[in-house]
């Protein structure tokens, strides 16, 4: 399970995609909305290498418990972020005045 | 009839198992580590929420953005030291299940001068941006960027202690099973902090770069 390979593997992979999110974006590849999903793409991929490779996360006998901790947890990760940044920015969209100087909503 | 409305007699219900079921004192202790691990993903979560509502083009109010100066490919060199860093850990790791002691040190004295470059990297960009008068009091934006980029630097930082740690505890004591269990937490936290930084990376730094 955990050997120099696996380490190896999860590395190599987490690495590239960080080097191809960071030439997409520096190099302003894509037009933007493309290129946030080509990003989040990257990030995404990266993490579940890391978590497989380097945190084993799989669904042995020896690790299922973990994983079905990780699963519990995600739906709070999602109901954090997500919810909070969907009630600001609906709270912005119907209280922030248009402030003269200052840039606007998006 | 149900099974629910089985008569059930207490003298004779079974509620847990006699038995042995293995779960030694490591298993149980990393069990528990990794809980702490995702409820520390659960602060970072909450940073990042904070980050996304303090992210907006008037949350800068006319000051610097993340766009203005973040340089992609200097902290590209900052994720590379730290993968490396989570690598040769891992590799030590493997060392210790070979029984290779001197493995295990020499792996954690690169994961050790790794994560200090991690941060001396970290530093110096933020004494550059200080330096340029880029600073958290500036803007809620900038506050937010701080707070998530700078805790995740102090996780770093008590990860170089805690590799500091295990280094004397593993050259003093020897490969105990007591050490072998701090040494597969610290393995986790480590590990963690680069999933983290992947996020905060991606979403932080490269987003902010070209919004």
């Amino acid at each position: 399970m955990a050997s120099r390979r696996g380490y190896l593997t999860g590395f190599i992979l987490a690495s590239v995609l960080m080097a191809l999110a960071t030439f997409l974006v520096s190099s302003h590849a894509l037009p933007p909305f493309a290129l946030l999903l080509a990003i989040m793409a990257c990030a995404g991929f990266a993490v579940i290498a890391q978590v497989y490779f380097l945190l084993h996360i799989d669904i042995s006998e020896h690790n299922i418990w973990n994983t079905v901790a990780l699963v519990a947890f995600v739906p709070l990760f999602v109901i954090t972020i997500g919810l909070t940044w969907w009630m600001f920015s609906q709270l912005y969209l119907r209280t922030m005045p248009s402030i003269p100087g200052m840039p606007g909503m998006h | 009839m149900s099974h629910a409305e089985t008569v059930v007699d207490p003298d004779k219900v079974r509620l847990w198992s006699e038995d042995y079921d293995g779960h030694d004192v490591i298993s149980t202790r990393t069990f528990g580590f990794w809980m702490y691990v995702l409820s520390d993903a659960m602060l970072f979560a909450t940073l990042f929420a904070a980050y996304g509502v303090l992210s907006y083009p008037h949350s800068y109010y006319t000051g610097p953005t993340p766009a203005q100066f973040v340089t992609p490919w200097y902290t590209f060199t900052q994720t590379m030291a730290l993968f490396l860093s989570v690598l040769i850990y891992g590799w030590a790791m493997t060392s210790l299940k070979e029984g290779n002691k001197s493995g295990v040190i020499n792996g954690l004295l690169g994961a050790l001068v790794l994560g200090v470059l991690f941060l001396a990297l970290d530093i110096h960009d933020v004494m550059r941006l200080i330096a340029a008068g880029i600073t958290p009091e500036v803007s809620g934006g900038l506050s937010a960027f701080y707070c998530l980029t700078q805790v995740h630097a102090a996780h770093i930082f008590a990860g170089l202690i805690w590799i500091v740690v295990m280094l004397w505890q593993v050259a003093r004591k020897g490969v105990t099973e007591d050490v072998v269990g701090r040494l597969i937490s610290l393995r986790m936290f480590w590990q963690f902090q680069a999933v983290m930084w992947v996020f905060i990376y991606v979403f932080v730094y490269l987003w902010g770069y070209m919004s």
